[in-house]
């Protein structure tokens, strides 16, 4: 028999048996929108968990020479960038306290970066252009403490007979995680100068432990409080414990619902193919093969679950959206293909009893 | 030609034997009529012809190769495009058209749709129902739906119609109207080739029209 004819005469027999497959919708969208309503809302949360404890301020290691042994060289920090695990990296030197050219040392302190490395890994450029040798460029906020109306004029070190000044070039909005910056300005380290620190944002959170062994085989450090280091460890495992409870409980939750939905849909389709079972024994006695009254019975039972599905995933989103939550579309996808591989994995034990009665028996007339 | 050769067959093992060791060979282009008194194994006969049913021993030849202990794809196949069914009760699905219950053998031998209701609708027009051919069984005589069950016994044009009892729930005037449409079913083979029509019952009337009788 043609595949897409055994599929007609399954739908037109699903159509034929209202009852039952009234059911089996019921069950199915039941089904779906239980396990939206409550794996999703888990899944969700943890998704959003995951976004939080994943976002870059959550994923910073800062290796700082604390004792200032000059062990963070520009090299370091390039070959740190370039680890898979960085995303990007650059090198600090601990601020410097500047003021306003013009004014002079009456004038507001604020902080300047000097950076080795990228500055668009740090900052992005508002207006103005990226800083050369001896040019910085400011924030908002520390062009108004400045008292800069715009992104012209001067800074010069604070406190110092150092005659050590930069031209203001451009104006720039730190990029997360990098906020602290904000509240000054960043200017290229003098070429071939030692760093302070060197910060990284890890591509992951989880990837924190082989980024910091890594980053520290980069670095020699004679002893080993000579280095300081901030690092997400700690952090990168309470994401993994987080992920992995959620996710068996989620899965202890989804493999419940189910399961139970799949029993009940065996029972449905069984009790369906006990009604209809002069029907069956009919199609074997004209010529319908075992192999193609499984796939009756089977696909009998999937129509009305994929409108089952279909129902129940539209409830569910409805619901959990009312609930505040928004499941991931993944899965929403797997929900509902999950479903349909439970309503059609139960509904083979019912087809193959029915394709192994006998016909005789339901087609002779006492 | 469809013969059997030394037929027993029994429900269960201890049960008694049915046939005991039955030979014969059944005329093609004839009615055979297949008689005896309850419990002989009349319908059982038809089942084991119609490879329903395993003989516990001998063999049913279908142009003497032995197709009763082949296995269950092949024999639904033999089943499908070679054999013929005419229920007592006719048999039709209550849900679906006389039309699709008609073609529905043909969608098991193989048969597209398209072809299988050309097919059907010719036979229906036949039999004179071409105008119920969208009607539910529930809407048509018990004479009709069993002429309708004979078109769909015959949609695959089979070589063999096996028909149990197709005259017992009838009246005598449906009744020799089912038996002509069996007649001219068995004169009217493929390529001119009667088809081998065998009827169970202990009617007197369809004994008296039958070519032959197998008196069991």
């Amino acid at each position: 028999m043609r595949p897409l004819l055994i599929l007609r005469e399954a739908l037109a027999t699903a159509w034929a048996a209202k009852v039952p497959s009234t059911l089996v919708v019921v069950l199915v969208a039941t089904m779906c929108a239980a396990t939206l309503a409550t794996v999703g809302r888990t899944a969700d949360a943890e998704a959003q968990l995951l976004a939080r404890l994943d976002s870059a301020g959550s994923r910073v290691l800062i290796v700082a020479d604390t004792a200032r042994n000059e062990l963070i060289t520009p090299t370091i920090v390039d070959q740190t960038a370039l680890l898979s695990t960085s995303e990007r990296a650059v090198g600090t030197l601990i601020p410097v306290d500047v003021v306003n050219g013009v004014i002079g040392d009456g004038g507001t302190r604020v902080p300047a970066w000097g950076i080795h490395g990228e500055l668009p890994a740090v900052a992005t450029l508002l207006a103005g252009r990226w800083p050369g040798p001896q040019e910085a460029i400011a924030s908002r906020d520390a062009l108004r403490a400045l008292g800069m109306d715009e992104k012209a004029g001067w800074v010069t070190l604070a406190s110092s007979t150092l005659a050590d000044d930069w031209s203001i070039v451009g104006v720039f909005e730190a990029r997360e995680p990098f906020d602290d910056l904000e509240a000054g300005l960043l200017y290229p380290a003098p070429t071939g100068r030692a760093l302070d620190a060197v910060r990284v944002v890890l591509t992951s959170a989880s990837v924190a432990p082989a980024a910091q062994t890594q980053a520290l085989r980069l670095i020699t450090a004679p002893s080993p409080d000579a280095l300081s280091i901030t690092s997400p460890v700690s952090l990168a495992a309470l994401q993994e414990q987080v992920t992995s409870d959620l996710a068996n409980f989620g899965r202890t939750l989804l493999l419940a619902v189910l399961g139970a939905g799949g029993l009940l849909v065996t029972v449905i389709t069984l009790a369906d193919v006990l009604v209809r079972r002069t029907d069956l024994g009919r199609r074997r006695a004209l010529g319908a093969t075992r192999g193609v009254i499984v796939a009756l019975v089977v696909l009998r039972t999937v129509g009305p679950a994929l409108c089952g599905a279909a129902i129940g995933t539209g409830l569910g989103i409805y619901l959990t959206a009312r609930l505040g939550a928004t499941p991931p579309w993944e899965f929403t996808c797997g929900t509902v293909l999950l479903a349909l591989l439970a309503a059609a994995t139960a509904a083979v034990p019912p087809a193959l009893y029915a394709a192994t009665r006998d016909p005789v028996r339901v087609l002779r007339t006492p | 030609m469809l013969a059997v050769e030394d037929l027993s067959f029994a429900y269960r093992r201890g049960a008694e034997e049915l046939f005991g060791g039955l030979t014969y060979e059944f005329t093609a282009g004839a009615i055979t009529a297949v008689t005896g008194p309850s419990g002989r194994g009349k319908s059982t006969l038809l089942y084991v012809l119609g490879l329903l049913l395993t003989p516990n021993r001998g063999a049913v030849l279908l142009d003497g190769q032995d197709i009763s202990s082949a296995p269950d794809t092949m024999r639904s196949r033999v089943r499908a495009q070679r054999v013929g069914f005419v229920f007592q009760d006719s048999a039709l699905d209550p849900t679906r058209t006389v039309l699709d219950s008609v073609l529905e053998p043909a969608l098991y031998a193989g048969s597209t749709l398209a072809q299988a209701r050309r097919r059907g609708r010719e036979l229906l027009n036949d039999m004179g129902l071409g105008s119920r051919a969208d009607h539910r069984p529930g809407e048509i005589s018990g004479g009709q739906a069993q002429r309708v069950a004979l078109c769909r016994a015959l949609i695959t044009d089979p070589m063999v119609i096996l028909a149990d009892e197709p005259t017992g729930n009838l009246d005598r005037d449906n009744a020799a109207r089912v038996l002509a449409a069996l007649s001219a079913a068995a004169g009217s083979g493929e390529q001119g080739v009667g088809r081998t029509v065998l009827i169970a019952t202990h009617d007197p009337f369809v004994i008296e029209q039958a070519d032959e009788v197998l008196a069991l």
